[in-house]
């Protein structure tokens, strides 16, 4: 909308606001707010346990804990590793921030399998009462989030290759990291909610 | 501008004046609505039923003095601060006044201080009028409340879509519920499908009934009458028709009801959502769906539908 | 600061809409601009507000005699069902989110919403979950009909036992609803913290932006757990868990938990905006400042967090413990006192001034009276006595249509007339603006106060047919109703014609302080673009020689100029 406004005086300098550039605070507000849906979760589930005078499934007295441990430890070591990722992408070291990103990707990739093994290995269904929809809204709800994780980790991986990729920053990465470590407290939450105390 | 708020503050006393007559007036009025305000409310018939009237005229009355001043400062402004046509200019600029700001801060916050400690004291009240207790199947606790803390009971309040049975402790059922005036009754409120809520106006009482739980409570009606019992919460098609009558007789009359009672067979009990059904599916089964209405209560006092009411 | 020639070059806009302002296909595309959103968040809300209240028409008809003589049962739970969810998630939230998006941008200066194609996403999820939900009327079985609450069991009785029912489309629906109001959500807030007009500190902003903010956190907090809680009830609806069935040891109250943790906190996310329209409105119309401006503005925020912790007063009969139902009976009565010192700094405000009774003063002084009505019989619902006998009754059907009609669409309307001139560039025709708000005022009053006696005297709410001593009160809501929806029409007509051929409306018709009033009427697409003024004070320095921003005069002549 151009106008001829040239004998107006201009007697200040004009202000200027960003456009964009704002992702990231928009991520972590809705991270904010995600997590209480999984609040939500393990507060239904230990009313439910709390108050429920049978709570596991007939035949049931508990859930193994082993391979859920291996699990957990598999996720969260993954923290660890993706912070490592990121810091090779701060010095420019592409080739190290792509093989650590993958690694990160496979260990992922890893949890989202033990979870499948364990999930067809029980004896109980989504059905079963109480303790059955629970855990698998919680575990299944959780392993969404981590395949989310994991799927927007690849389409980094991919977009590392495009030329000036991160010449606007490396918001993607930062935020897909972010993400990354959301899942991995939920996990930690989750696994001492449902698995520890039993 | 606002020549008429300058002639007003100019002669202090007439401010002074017609602000202690608007006080005046208000809580004259206020008063009045408290006292008005029994009125609005069914018949007391049960001991609880003074305690909550009375809060509620306290309420009232608080309510209308805040309410009337808030408005009647209103209307007082609308009529005396009106812009002439075409006057754009400003009013007072009045930024804020920080004592009137932490007064209307504070006041209000000890109103509420006030009324909530007067309603807790009423619900202590009640609460040793007629304790209600939820049991969860599957806890330890009995269901029976220890006899010594109600007259007679304990009566097992059976709500179901749509439709109420009551079952006395000599095991007779009936669709109305009887009560002996001024003795403490006791109940067991117990559902059979969905959430329903035992609701007597007259009594002042509402309890919901929840699927998976008993509760217990005791009240003492305090008139003799018809007083409806409603469900209050909504509770699928037919829940407008799932009411009955709370009758209370004097002792005497209670005794005989219930010893004649006792003699008569099992028939079927009050059921107008049934039969509502039963027409609905005369004409064509129209309309949305519902689940089945259960079937006619077995009971040995059927009741009166119609049975004219007091309240 | 030196004097310096005006460069024409700094009003280009970088992205400016290529087909020009008065393109009318924008509205019905995938349009970035949050100007184009509000407008179309707007006119669909009041679209569904025609639906709602025609639903809502068909409802008093049933109720204006006792017997259910106009519809089957089942029908009339299935509208009342659908009228409040209509009016709720189809009508209040995307009216409000219209508001907003038109508001939010220009009144801080910013050029556009922190996330403009997400902004475009949330509205166009409007249409698809009102399809969805209006669709539900003709699968078999009819729509959801366990009231907006959808408690369980009655909410997954699912009496014909399909997979596609009802109910199940309506949890969709409002799921979706949910998650547009998340990226709503998410985006406000960033726009608001991250894209202010330089020198604009909280403390700078106006009202609305501040309430806009506090009900906008109060979504992102308690949204989640209503998703959370409408997740379950769809598992247990369809693949038949047991999070609400008793039979398998679930708890059909801890849906009540779930669903009230937010809904009651989504009356203050749609009653907040509506207090800052007040704020807005009241120093305009009665030219003085606004009384305690900081007291208001961080009033918000204690409505926002003590509406958090009110809840369980939705329980009161539900078997809660004594000591449970003392403490949320305090905690809500203490939303009176930040409630308070709003209404009392706004009649402050009106005290002295001004007034001019224009059409959104009008809605305005008569939002803020059935607010103080409403407010009073709300603090009596909150003690727990009262509450056990007037609770789930017309009392209740009552007091919250003074809060939701009486207030807040009072409200709504205020700011669709207060705002009108500005985003469509035309004037509205006064007379049709009085004769709407008189018709609202009465058919509102005769409606909703009536039914407070209905209540006291033990009509239970959702009841299709009722004992006939509550006829005369029902005979009265009934023809209140009636007249509110014929009040619908001079305001049809007034927005349609003006907006077609009213007279073209300048920059600040209402001699009005606020960055909104310095843009052209209707603004540019990118609102200030590149030269965003510099604010020194508050919005609201009616009458004090007190600039609002750098250099006024400058803006002011450019907004008469582009006009």
């Amino acid at each position: 909308m151009l106008t001829e406004n040239q004998n107006l005086t201009l007697n200040h300098k004009p202000g200027h606001i960003k456009h964009d550039g704002h992702n990231m605070t928009g991520f972590i507000i809705f991270l904010c707010s995600e997590s209480i849906i999984f609040f939500a979760f393990f507060v239904g589930y230990s009313v439910l346990k709390i108050s429920s005078p049978v709570w596991y499934p007939e035949g049931i007295n508990g859930i193994d804990v082993k391979m859920p441990l291996i699990n957990t430890v598999i996720l969260v070591s993954s923290s660890f590793v993706i912070y490592f990722a990121e810091k090779y992408l701060h010095k420019k070291n592409l080739w190290g921030f792509r093989i650590i990103w993958f690694i990160t990707m496979l260990m992922g990739s890893y949890f989202v399998y033990g979870q499948y093994v364990e999930w067809s290995e029980l004896s109980f269904s989504l059905q079963s009462g109480a303790f059955g929809g629970m855990f698998y809204l919680l575990t299944g709800f959780h392993g969404l989030h981590v395949i989310t994780g994991i799927l927007l980790m690849g389409l980094m991986l991919l977009r590392s290759f495009l030329p000036d990729n991160y010449k606007g920053g490396e918001m993607g990465v930062e935020s897909v990291s972010l993400f990354w470590h959301f899942v991995d407290v939920i996990w930690i939450l989750l696994f001492g909610l449902i698995y520890l105390w039993q | 501008m606002n020549t008429k708020i300058r002639r007003i503050k100019k002669s202090g006393f007439s401010k002074t004046f017609i602000i202690s007559i608007a006080v005046i007036l208000n809580i004259t009025f206020s008063l009045l609505m408290g006292y008005w305000s029994y009125s609005w409310l069914p018949i007391q018939a049960s001991e609880a039923a003074h305690y909550v009237d009375n809060l509620f005229a306290f309420e009232t009355t608080i309510g209308t003095f805040i309410f009337l001043g808030c408005s009647g400062t209103m209307a007082w402004i609308l009529v005396f601060n009106r812009a002439p046509k075409y006057d754009e200019s400003n009013g007072e600029p009045l930024e804020g006044n920080l004592k009137l700001e932490i007064i209307w801060t504070l006041v209000p916050l000890l109103l509420v201080l006030g009324i909530s400690t007067y309603s807790t004291s009423v619900n202590y009240k009640l609460e040793n009028l007629g304790s209600k207790i939820k049991y969860d199947y599957g806890s330890e606790v009995p269901f029976v409340e220890e006899k010594k803390v109600f007259d007679y009971g304990p009566i097992d309040v059976i709500s179901r879509q749509w439709n109420w049975e009551f079952i006395y402790p000599n095991g007779i059922h009936s669709s109305e519920l009887h009560l002996p005036v001024d003795k403490k009754s006791n109940f067991r409120l117990i559902t059979e499908d969905v959430i329903h809520s035992f609701y007597v106006p007259a009594f002042r009482l509402k309890q919901d009934i929840i699927p998976g739980s008993v509760i217990t409570y005791s009240l003492t009606p305090t008139k003799e009458g018809v007083f409806r019992l409603r469900d209050a919460m909504f509770s699928g098609a037919y829940f407008s028709e799932n009411q009955t009558n709370v009758i209370v007789e004097s002792e005497e009359i209670f005794y005989k009801w219930i010893k004649e009672t006792v003699k008569k067979e099992l028939q079927n009990g009050l059921n107008p959502a049934g039969n509502l059904y039963q027409k609905r599916l005369r004409n064509g089964n129209r309309g949305w769906a519902t689940v089945k209405p259960a079937p006619d209560p077995k009971v040995n006092d059927a009741g009166i539908e119609s049975r004219p009411h007091d309240s | 600061m030196t004097i310096v020639n005006y460069d024409p070059r700094l009003v280009k806009s970088k992205n400016p809409y290529p087909k020009g302002p008065n393109d009318w296909k924008r509205f019905f595309s995938f349009n970035t601009d949050a100007k184009v959103i509000g407008i179309q968040y707007i006119v669909t809300a009041l679209f569904f507000l025609l639906i709602g209240g025609l639903l809502a028409m068909l409802i008093r008809g049933e109720l204006i005699t006792p017997p259910s003589d106009l519809f089957d049962p089942t029908v009339y739970n299935g509208l009342y069902t659908m009228h409040g969810t209509i009016m709720l998630f189809l009508f209040l939230f995307p009216i409000l989110s219209g508001l907003t998006n038109l508001l939010v941008p220009p009144m801080i200066g910013a050029p556009d919403m922190a996330f403009p194609k997400l902004n475009a996403l949330a509205f166009w999820l409007v249409p698809v979950f009102s399809i969805i939900l209006l669709l539900s009327f003709f699968v078999p079985g009819g729509p959801a009909s366990s009231g907006w609450w959808s408690y369980p069991p009655i909410s997954i009785q699912n009496p014909l036992g399909q997979i596609i029912n009802g109910e199940m489309l309506w949890i969709i629906a409002i799921s979706l609803s949910g998650i547009s109001s998340i990226i709503g959500a998410v985006n406000f807030v960033t726009t608001i913290i991250r894209m202010r007009a330089p020198g604009m500190g909280f403390f700078k902003m106006p009202i609305f932006i501040w309430t806009v903010l506090a009900a906008q956190l109060l979504q992102l907090l308690g949204l989640p757990a209503l998703t959370g809680g409408a997740i379950m009830l769809f598992f247990d609806l369809t693949f038949g868990t047991s999070f609400f069935r008793i039979e398998g040891g679930g708890d059909p109250v801890l849906f009540q938990h779930f669903f009230w943790f937010y809904s009651h906190p989504a009356v203050y996310v749609m009653v907040l905006p509506v207090f800052g329209i007040f704020s807005e409105l009241f120093p305009v119309y009665s030219r003085k400042p606004l009384f305690g401006y900081k007291f208001v503005a961080v009033a918000s925020f204690g409505i926002t967090i003590l509406s958090l912790v009110v809840w369980v007063h939705h329980m009161f009969y539900t078997g809660t413990p004594m000591w449970m139902r003392n403490l949320f009976m305090f905690t809500t009565m203490l939303i009176a006192v930040p409630t308070g010192v709003k209404v009392f700094a706004w009649i402050a405000t009106l005290w002295g001034g001004n007034i001019r009774l224009t059409t959104p003063m009008l809605f305005c002084l008569g939002g803020l009276f059935n607010f103080i009505f409403g407010g009073i019989t709300g603090v009596m619902l909150a003690t727990v006595p009262v509450d056990i006998h007037v609770g789930n009754t017309y009392f209740v059907v009552a007091h919250f249509h003074y809060i939701i009609f009486n207030t807040i669409a009072f409200g709504i309307f205020a700011a669709i007339y207060h705002w009108f001139p500005k985003f469509t560039g035309k004037m509205f025709y006064e007379g049709l603006g009085k004769v709407h708000f008189a018709l609202t005022f009465i058919g509102a009053t005769l409606n909703w106060l009536p039914l407070h006696w209905a209540g006291l005297l033990g009509m239970p709410r959702r009841v299709a047919s009722y004992d006939p001593e509550f006829a005369i009160w029902n005979v009265l809501a009934s023809i209140g109703a009636f007249i509110l929806g014929v009040a619908s029409i001079p305001f049809i007509l007034n927005m349609v014609s003006s907006w077609v051929r009213g007279k073209a409306a300048p920059p600040n018709p209402w001699k009005a302080i606020g960055l909104e009033w310095l843009l052209p009427s209707p603004p540019p697409h990118e609102n200030f673009e590149e030269d965003i003024p510099t604010v020194l004070n508050e919005p609201y320095c009616y009458g004090l020689d007190k600039p609002f921003v750098e250099d006024e005069q400058f803006y002011i002549e450019k907004s008469l100029k582009e006009h």
